[in-house]
């Protein structure tokens, strides 16, 4: 179980508080988000003393040169605490990672599909954590561009799905012929 | 009889089988959803906040330039 930081260690690689003051740096051209840009990319992360928090801050470096053509935005310690009392059920499922999909957004807005979201918090262990953000910036990399995002989530969701239930039998199975 | 209620036996169990079957897959796209899943008209509002911080400016983008 998660527990709560008495006070919130100073992030290695993801400085929260300095990237949401105004008047930062615009983002260089060269390997950087432009304005044709798929996603764009939110990370809400209110600061809970837990592995997935950890993995992430550990990993966010990486995570921000497989992305980038998308820019990512993250919020603030106090800001995602705001967020966070606001959308109360969200509380305990941070880190979460937003994306927008701006091709949907500017098709549709809101009202619809108009991206995605990982709740990294949700995984307990480091390993866990660590796997559902590879396979989180796979997808990110490997759907950029394509032309029915929705239809691809839902794809794989029901994909999972089927392969959780073969997984289910196979352990039965095994376990009852005794491996 | 005995081979009656053999018989019912089977059923019963291959009844509860399936029902565990069905009551685990549901289980686990449940966690999958909660973990991971598209952003709807059920997020518009969380959407909405984060685009208008956004196109505020109180948002801005990470940049490696910024953390030097």
């Amino acid at each position: 179980m998660a527990r709560a930081a008495p006070k919130s260690p100073k992030p290695a690689t993801l400085p929260e508080s300095s990237i949401t003051q105004p008047g930062l740096v615009p983002i260089e051209k060269n390997g950087e988000p432009s304005a044709a840009s798929r996603f764009r990319i939110f990370i809400v992360d209110s600061g809970w003393n837990s592995a997935a928090r950890r993995v992430l801050h550990e990993n966010f470096a990486l995570i921000r040169d497989l992305q980038r053509e998308d820019p990512i935005y993250v919020l603030s310690r106090e800001r995602s605490i705001e967020f966070m009392r606001r959308h109360g059920s969200r509380i305990g499922r941070d880190p979460i990672i937003a994306v927008h999909d701006m091709q949907a957004l500017e098709k549709g807005g809101t009202a619809g599909f108009h991206g995605f979201r990982l709740s990294l918090g949700l995984l307990h262990t480091p390993e866990q954590a660590l796997l559902g953000l590879q396979a989180f910036a796979r997808f990110l990399v490997t759907h950029r561009n394509s032309a029915d995002l929705e239809a691809d989530i839902r794809a794989g969701l029901r994909r999972e799905g089927l392969t959780g239930a073969i997984e289910i039998v196979m352990q039965h199975e095994a376990r009852e012929i005794g491996m | 009889m005995l081979d009656r209620f053999g018989e019912a036996i089977s059923v019963v169990l291959g009844a509860l089988a399936l029902a565990y079957l069905v009551y685990e897959i549901d289980r686990r796209k449940r966690r999958l959803r909660d973990l991971f899943h598209v952003l709807g008209s059920e997020e518009a509002d969380i959407s909405g906040e984060l685009l208008s911080m956004v196109e505020s400016g109180e948002l801005q983008p990470y940049s490696r330039e910024a953390r030097a």
